[in-house]
């Protein structure tokens, strides 16, 4: 009898065997697939399986599989398994397909696999290792001193944040080290929305890199920290530009498993976490917002994972950029639910750039088809893999952020 | 940890090309079981091929090296036919995807074993020239059945896989019309009238040398190219149902309505089966509720067709009410309905029914029996059943015009539970055995169901079968064990 539990050192995945036990291996996770009077959809989704090939990577059968494999002590670990484990983008489609009870628990899984291979001797790619070797002190992915955090804000706007305010922009590591020209686009937006907003020089990594990757001990004190932010600046809401730290506060802070990881340290409540759109969509129906000029521009969409299938954002970002004046709205083919991941997520980025970078190559591809002139999405780390592709791939498509699209031709009414 | 040796190993790199060969564990295990009770089994290789040519080479070193050979696509059957009873080679075909060809005025569509339902179908459904903007061009539909996105339509075709026209037009084995196959010596074969010229719309009036391959669970060659006819999407569509008192009622309604041959199918579901999730463990039904519960989906190329279609339905009911069989009204709910005439689907409600039990198993007696045995053998079925404390979920399914028909239990258990797993195996082989002498023939047979057909069967049939595995396989390296005759 090859179905038991016998494996009972793997105690994280333990817990949650009862849910890994209802996978069926039906398949219905390997491909997207919509068929009725509107749909007549059928891609492949899975990044991980369109590049690796195998059963092993494809779709959420492979790694329940593993995850089965491991617990019924049928294969052991090896550099192999966490190359299985490592790879995945943790984009969510698989679990959009899925149709058993396992579903919800799907992405929850892949993460306690993961914190699993990091008590085992396997090779957890390096570039993951490095990062999540000082992350704990300079409180960023990046590698960059926690004091330089807030550079990309112009030193005027630094010291005149207010110390207390409604929202706290919570910029993110990728706007703040690596893409601060949208962190500063945002900071211009919500000034120009008269938004009664502050910056903070405490706000920490999100803990997204470190959940995303199975790292659950190192999460907690950034969730702990961050979690006390709005309290201090009589804040009651975050506002983000970025998807992932949407994500990250918004549902792992804010929800018990499987959506969130309140289970583990504790529920943020009182403090409402918005993504830059949700404001621009509340302001745009309420007929707050005036343009002040227009963007002639046949624009693509990417749906970035963290927002779309992790969090059901699908409609927000594309109300804001159908009012824009100008603006024509066109989309790739795998949009929505059904989207093909920028191959940035769950730390794929960090860990397989080469890969990461194909996988974001596709995709640009795809936007090309649209006969698109400029591709946007609401995530600086899916700006930053998309961007980086259409460099490589010397493609003639433009990346903004709809942040950028907007920010410029915008005024309170 | 890896498996094999790694002269094989170099052996097969050399052939598909490093990244589509791993004998590593991770990338092995999930090609070691399947929904059903088969105890998992490690192969030692995993291979994924591209071309005719690689599969060639493939198979002249597995008969070089006498390892077995296990043709694989998305290993979604209920029979654990994938699953490698010797170890060996799994030949991994999801990479040999192509949609080759689809003649619309010849109705036929040439396919590769990766397609899948989902690709086949959007491409089918996209394509209809002949009536392009007018009502009629909905595109063209195979025999859809209800199974995931990602399952082969090849893989499905060739081991007698059902769809949603098997009333109209017989199961998907019956739509094949031509097909390409890489011997287990690796020599390759075209069948059919693509044998003779690039046109693959008929076995007929050849040699029926596509027996070889159909129904033999990959035992016999690796099919790489099929022809399957193709039938324009008809615009008009409804479901009617009628519930019954007992299996002997359906049974009488259901013969009768099929002898018309008027509709696309016609299913009844006993009353287990019908509840989401399927009872389980075993609980008695309300006694005042019906026995079975029937749909049958009726299709036309105009709403008149249709309404004489309904007409003829009703007629049907009637007379039987007149004769005294006991069929009762009741209305199909909406999602259900949907999920009849919007194909294919995916396994949405069904799925759900077998995750619940906690334990992710699922398996049937799955069977082609004659469709008078039916209220026989559900009698018999539903003692086993409940016996072994399992739900009677049983559904009868006509195939083209009531000459025979599928008869199948759906038998959720628990992986978990050793003793769960072992009263659904004993339960199904036990429902095996009781049907052969009615006639009943399970299909995509699991190696203990194969048994019980051996052991009963004509000695001359399976002296043939042996003779042609033995002609075909001199070394035994088509999936082995799966027969039970080698």
């Amino acid at each position: 009898m090859s179905h038991l539990l016998k494996n009972k050192n793997l105690k994280e995945l333990a817990k949650i065997y009862d849910w890994v036990s209802m996978c069926t291996h039906c398949g219905n996770c390997k491909y997207g697939y919509e068929y009725g009077p509107t749909a007549n959809f059928a891609a492949m989704l899975c990044v991980q399986g369109d590049k690796f090939n195998f059963d092993s990577y494809r779709g959420s059968r492979g790694k329940v599989s593993l995850a089965r494999s491991l617990l019924h002590n049928r294969i052991g670990w090896s550099d192999k398994v966490a190359h299985v484990l490592f790879t995945c983008t943790s984009c969510g489609a698989c679990q959009q397909m899925c149709e058993t009870d396992i579903k919800p628990w799907i992405l929850r899984m892949f993460e306690t696999l993961r914190y699993e291979a990091w008590k085992q001797n396997v090779a957890i790619p390096e570039n993951i290792k490095a990062w999540s070797s000082t992350i704990g002190t300079l409180y960023n992915p990046y590698k960059e001193p926690h004091e330089k955090r807030l550079d990309w804000l112009p030193s005027d706007l630094r010291y005149s944040m207010p110390s207390k305010a409604e929202y706290i922009y919570f910029a993110g590591c990728t706007a703040s080290y690596r893409r601060k020209q949208l962190a500063r686009a945002t900071v211009s937006l919500l000034q120009k929305l008269k938004v009664d907003f502050t910056v903070v020089e405490d706000e920490w990594c999100c803990a997204s890199p470190l959940l995303r990757t199975g790292q659950y001990d190192l999460a907690a004190k950034f969730v702990e920290h961050n979690k006390a932010l709005p309290e201090k600046y009589g804040a009651s809401a975050f506002i983000t530009t970025c998807s992932g730290c949407y994500r990250t506060l918004g549902r792992d802070y804010t929800m018990d498993a499987p959506e969130g990881y309140a289970d583990k340290y504790g529920k943020m409540t009182g403090v409402k976490v918005l993504h830059t759109t949700h404001l621009l969509e509340e302001m745009l129906k309420k007929g707050e917002i005036e343009f002040t000029g227009s963007f002639n521009k046949k624009v693509t969409y990417h749906d970035p994972c963290h927002l779309g299938r992790h969090a059901e954002v699908y409609e927000t970002p594309r109300n804001v950029l159908k009012a824009v004046p100008g603006l024509q709205l066109v989309e790739m083919y795998r949009n929505r639910k059904f989207s093909f991941c920028c191959g940035a997520g769950g730390g794929v980025r960090g860990g397989f750039a080469d890969y990461s970078l194909e996988t974001a190559g596709k995709r640009v591809k795809e936007a090309e088809a649209t006969g698109a002139e400029l591709v946007t999405s609401a995530c600086p780390f899916c700006y930053t893999n998309l961007a980086d592709a259409i460099e490589l791939n010397k493609s003639p498509l433009k990346m903004e952020d709809i942040v950028e699209i907007i920010e410029p031709i915008v005024r309170r009414k | 940890m890896a498996r094999g040796n790694n002269e094989i190993l170099a052996n097969l790199e050399q052939i598909v090309g490093p990244e589509y060969v791993s004998n590593e564990e991770a990338d092995l295990q999930p090609y070691t079981w399947d929904m059903t009770w088969a105890e998992p089994r490690m192969p030692d290789y995993v291979v994924m091929p591209k071309t005719v040519t690689e599969i060639q080479r493939v198979v002249r070193l597995a008969n070089h090296r006498k390892i077995p050979v296990i043709p694989y696509c998305n290993g979604t059957n209920i029979g654990g036919l994938c699953v490698p009873e010797e170890g060996g080679i799994i030949m991994d075909l999801k990479k040999m995807d192509r949609i080759l060809k689809i003649d619309p005025e010849t109705c036929y569509a040439v396919i590769e074993p990766g397609v899948s339902h989902a690709a086949f179908s959007a491409a089918l459904k996209a394509t209809n020239p002949q009536w392009k903007g007018e009502e009629f061009s909905k595109g063209f539909e195979f025999g859809w059945g209800v199974h995931p996105p990602s399952a082969s339509v090849l893989a499905m075709a060739i081991n007698h896989g059902i769809g949603h026209l098997n009333g109209r037009i017989g199961i998907n084995s019956q739509l094949m019309s031509s097909m390409e196959v890489v011997l287990p010596t690796g020599e390759v074969a075209k069948i059919g009238s693509c044998a003779y010229s690039d046109s693959w719309h008929s076995f007929l009036p050849l040699p029926r040398m596509d027996g070889l391959f159909t129904g033999w669970l990959g035992t016999t060659g690796i099919v790489t190219k099929l022809g399957v006819w193709i039938f324009p999407i008809r615009p008009y569509k409804d479901v009617l149902t009628i519930a019954a008192a007992s299996a002997e009622d359906i049974t009488k309604y259901m013969v009768r309505w099929r002898h018309y041959s008027l509709c696309d199918e016609v299913t009844a579901v006993s009353w287990w089966l019908a509840q989401i999730p399927i009872v389980f463990p075993y609980s008695p039904k309300p006694a005042d509720a019906p026995e079975f519960f029937s749909y049958t989906v009726i299709s036309g190329w105009s709403e008149e067709e249709l309404a004489y279609k309904r007409k003829m339905w009703k007629e049907v009911v009637e007379k039987e009410r007149a004769k005294g069989t006991k069929l009762y009204d009741f209305e199909y709910p909406p999602e259900a309905k949907k999920g009849r005439t919007e194909l294919p689907s995916r396994i949405v409600g069904s799925t759900k029914n077998y995750s619940k039990s906690c334990g992710g198993g699922i398996a049937w007696p799955g069977t082609f029996a004659p469709c008078k045995s039916w209220p026989i053998l559900y009698e018999k079925w539903k003692e086993i059943y409940i016996r072994h404390g399992l739900s009677p979920a049983t559904r009868f399914t006509d195939y083209q015009g009531a000459h025979y028909g599928m008869l199948r239990c759906m038998t959720p258990f628990n992986k978990r539970d050793p003793a769960s797993v072992q009263a659904a195996r004993d339960a199904m082989v036990e429902c095996v055995r009781a049907g052969l002498p009615e006639g009943m023939l399970p299909y995509k047979p699991p190696v203990e169901y194969q048994n019980e057909l051996n052991a009963v069967a004509d000695a001359g049939y399976l002296y043939l079968m042996a003779k042609i595995k033995d002609m075909l396989d001199p070394n035994n390296i088509m999936n082995p064990g799966k027969l039970g005759i080698r």
